[in-house]
């Protein structure tokens, strides 16, 4: 005898080829986009870019396994990425050094696993504590273990290595894959391979049962201790795992840079991770590698061609904030999802018209800051772009200011109405 | 959507970006240029694009015409590697690089580590204000070039002139609690011990860094201990703070400070640390000097509407010309090769680049905030003045260092 409710019900499991398409095909072509890479003869300062790319993104993603995927705001995640990576250093220190014994034949290539076990057990100790309460006392806790661990950072010289911190050499120790990991060019392969590791590893956790109950927990903490589940003991196991997946992206960093200091694990960092991860979009698997690979090129870029790249920071994040809370992938998807939902040509419009002000209001506001900047500088430096001669006094700089800025509000303004009559 | 605006804005600054001219010799300027250290490293860029162009008047190094590339490092020492790797990428052979010792010390590694791993290619570093003694004893390096006096020499001097002062006979050290306070806490200690034993050091103390906002109570505590001199080795709002709680209290004696003259102190401090402030440093504006010399003030004064303070980006630039000029050529390790033992005569008196250790010899000046000055700072009637008897003569600022220097063949 059938039940004939469970009859009616169409089977919504994803088929196998859905399935592979949305779990799989991604990290496939994360995995050839990385080889891809260096058949392109990339320079110096590309590869140092991507590596630093790299370990960043492993570093977001650990932080969103706490703050998209379990609901939990920290303002101390560079805490695990600092010591994993003071673990990493310090095992980098003891293969140089070895004279026979385990360290001697541990390759540095290993080294982020050093990393995960090192910010695992930071996890494991400082989550103990931590971990009982969720929403605004776990931020406040995770922000005093920031202080707290930043401060003994310059205290403890042996450990953290006083201001200059610790450094060693990567070329040291059996060598993997024949890579010497002396070139930025080996170091990149080095950084690649982790990079899929972290990824993929971070995916998986998603789909384990504790992945799903940190979701749970984090939407209805009741509900998952009616079913069963103990909330505290979910967080405090995601933020293990958490933990050691920073832990290991400071590994990747202890084998890039080959020196670690205290600021690694002050709020500086945390702060920007936190950055990353918000603009990336916290509700998206790829959000925070979305933020991670935008942040490090503003960070590491944009410092060229103007010092207020901090102010530009700023802007971003306060406009994401504002405007679009599910971040760059946010963006991205809604466009994408508009071609298989069919809104696709409703919605063009509209996103041309937002684009042109937003580009529209960005210009005057780009104009408005670089001359102000310059200006304040003081040494007759001026904003020149596209030989045009643009200070204060110029009548041309104020119409490139108000004209581009009035008229970009006018239009997001417009666009946004419409918006609302549609949905009203 | 935001993501094109971040790349529209870059396409739209790439036009700012200047082309380079095929012989040019590039200067890798890594220091931060934001945040809150962004004005130490804008003045400190703005002396070295200066010196570049008064090089450039006379005919360039070698022919070749100086180009500064300044690079934002936000004093840290991951984003440090990564600007030191776009500048090789960018042809630059040769980094200048001062605030931060944090900094420094990844800067001598990555050098080093380049150097090793690159041969061929090698590049050099002048450091012109990190001041850790370290990089020029234990850490030396063949391709490190210090052109500030480190730490110690500068403790040295300080004691020298304490010891020269008989009326002083209690003295108070306050530091920030870091590697840097810590050494200096050391380094007064010891050296006031050997020099003038009857000096009793009635306190010495470290504060957390960063984190006192007043300081009124350690001033009680260096009140009640009747100290004639204070030495500090603090900067930043640290060093300002203290100075005006002392002032405020009524404290009216000498604090001798590594810092008192950095930038936006004097306004901060205002008239009444006049006499009572003092800074260890190799240069003041109100010394006797040149016509040169005073023309070279003038004129950078006048080009950057700022006080000359980094002279020693001056001496960096002379040495570095002088020693391209001798070697011939702008192949850097020559340039090197010809900088270890290399002297200069400066409006100040002569300096050297010792070759065991590639430490800059250079005389030092015990100055005093005054308000009877003909040259003042910050656009203030107040300057930075010393006579004859607080001068250190460049050999006696000389330390003994660990150094076993490693030379290329």
């Amino acid at each position: 005898m059938n039940n004939p409710i469970a009859q009616s019900v169409a089977n919504l499991a994803p088929t196998g080829g859905q399935k592979f398409r949305q779990r799989v095909l991604p990290l496939i072509i994360l995995a050839i986009i990385v080889v891809a890479i260096p058949f392109f003869g990339p320079s110096r300062t590309v590869y140092a870019l991507l590596s630093v790319m790299g370990i960043n993104i492993v570093f977001a993603l650990s932080y969103n396994m706490l703050l998209g995927r379990g609901g939990l705001l920290s303002f101390g995640h560079a805490v695990y990425f600092g010591l994993g990576g003071y673990a990493a250093m310090h095992a980098m220190r003891a293969i140089e050094y070895a004279d026979g014994g385990f360290w001697a034949g541990f390759p540095v290539f290993g080294l982020p696993i050093i990393g995960f076990a090192g910010g695992a057990l930071a996890g494991a100790i400082i989550g103990w504590p931590s971990c009982r309460r969720a929403g605004t006392p776990f931020a406040m806790i995770s922000l005093g273990v920031a202080e707290l661990i930043a401060a003994a950072g310059f205290m403890f010289n042996s450990i953290f290595g006083g201001e200059e911190g610790i450094s060693g050499d990567r070329m040291n120790g059996p060598e993997l894959f024949g890579l010497s990991m002396g070139p930025v060019s080996d170091v990149y392969w080095f950084i690649a391979f982790w990079l899929v590791v972290g990824v993929g590893g971070m995916y998986a956790f998603t789909r384990t049962p504790l992945g799903k109950m940190s979701e749970a927990t984090r939407d209805n903490p009741e509900r998952v201790e009616f079913v069963g589940y103990d909330p505290q003991r979910v967080r405090y196991l995601v933020f293990i795992f958490a933990g050691a997946f920073a832990g290991m992206a400071g590994g990747m960093a202890a084998v890039y840079f080959e020196i670690f200091t205290p600021e690694a694990v002050s709020l500086l960092p945390s702060g920007f991770v936190l950055l990353m991860a918000y603009i990336g979009g916290i509700a998206y698997f790829a959000g925070p590698v979305i933020g991670a690979i935008v942040l490090t090129y503003m960070q590491s870029m944009l410092s060229d061609f103007t010092e207020a790249w901090l102010l530009y920071l700023g802007l971003l994040f306060m406009l994401i904030v504002m405007y679009a809370p599910r971040g760059l992938a946010g963006i991205i998807f809604g466009v994408t999802g508009s071609f298989s939902n069919g809104t696709f040509s409703e919605m063009i419009g509209k996103w041309l018209q937002q684009l042109a002000g937003a580009f529209l209001a960005f210009l005057g506001l780009i104009v408005l800051i670089e001359v102000s900047v310059n200006w304040s500088n003081g040494f007759g430096e001026v904003f020149e772009p596209f030989g045009l001669h643009l200070t204060f006094a110029n009548p041309l700089t104020w119409v490139l200011i108000v004209v581009p800025l009035a008229l970009g509000i006018l239009i997001l303004r417009r666009a946004n109405r419409e918006t609302e009559e549609v949905l009203a | 959507m935001k993501l094109m605006k971040s790349a529209a804005l870059a396409a739209a600054f790439g036009f700012v970006a200047m082309g380079a001219s095929a012989e040019t010799l590039k200067i890798g300027f890594i220091d931060p240029l934001s945040g809150p250290f962004g004005p130490s490293g804008d003045a400190a860029m703005k002396h070295w694009m200066y010196a570049a162009e008064q090089v450039n008047k006379a005919g360039g190094i070698n022919g070749a015409e100086v180009e500064i590339i300044a690079y934002d490092n936000k004093v840290n020492p991951k984003e440090s590697l990564i600007q030191f790797q776009k500048a090789i990428d960018r042809g630059v052979r040769i980094i200048a690089q001062g605030n931060g010792s944090s900094v420094a010390s990844a800067l001598i590694d990555a050098v080093d580590k380049h150097n090793k791993r690159n041969p061929g290619d090698e590049v050099i570093y002048l450091n012109f204000a990190a001041v850790d003694p370290s990089f020029t004893n234990d850490r030396c390096s063949f391709y490190h070039f210090r052109f500030d006096s480190h730490a110690e020499m500068k403790m040295n001097a300080v004691t020298d002139w304490i010891a020269a002062r008989p009326e002083i006979k209690k003295v108070y050290v306050i530091g920030q609690d870091y590697s840097f306070g810590q050494a200096n806490a050391k380094a007064a200690d010891a050296m006031i011990k050997a020099k003038r034993p009857d000096i009793e050091i009635v306190g010495n103390e470290l504060h957390p860094m960063g984190k006192v906002k007043d300081f009124t109570p350690y001033i009680q505590k260096i009140m009640q201990a009747e100290a004639d001199a204070v030495i500090t080795g603090n900067w930043g709002a640290d060093m300002v703070l203290l100075i005006k709680a002392a002032i405020a209290s009524g404290h009216e004696v000498p604090y001798l400070t590594f810092y008192g003259g950095s930038l936006g102190a004097a306004t901060a401090i205002g008239k009444d640390g006049v006499g009572q402030l003092y800074q260890i440093s190799e240069v003041n504006t109100n010394l006797e000097t040149t016509p040169e010399q005073n023309a070279l003030i003038d004129g950078y004064e006048a080009a950057y509407h700022d006080s000359y303070y980094y002279h020693r980006v001056f001496n960096a630039m002379t040495m570095l010309d002088e020693a391209a000029e001798k070697a011939g050529t702008n192949n850097v390790v020559e340039i090197a090769k010809q900088l270890e033992g290399a002297t200069l005569d400066t409006g100040y008196g002569t300096i050297t680049m010792r070759a065991e250790d590639h430490q800059i010899l250079q005389p030092l000046f015990m100055s005093v905030f005054s308000d009877n000055v003909t040259r003042g700072v910050e656009g203030l009637p107040l300057g930075w003045t010393s006579g004859d008897a607080d001068r250190i003569e460049a050999d006696a600022t000389a330390m003994p260092t660990s150094c076993k220097m490693e030379r290329p063949e």
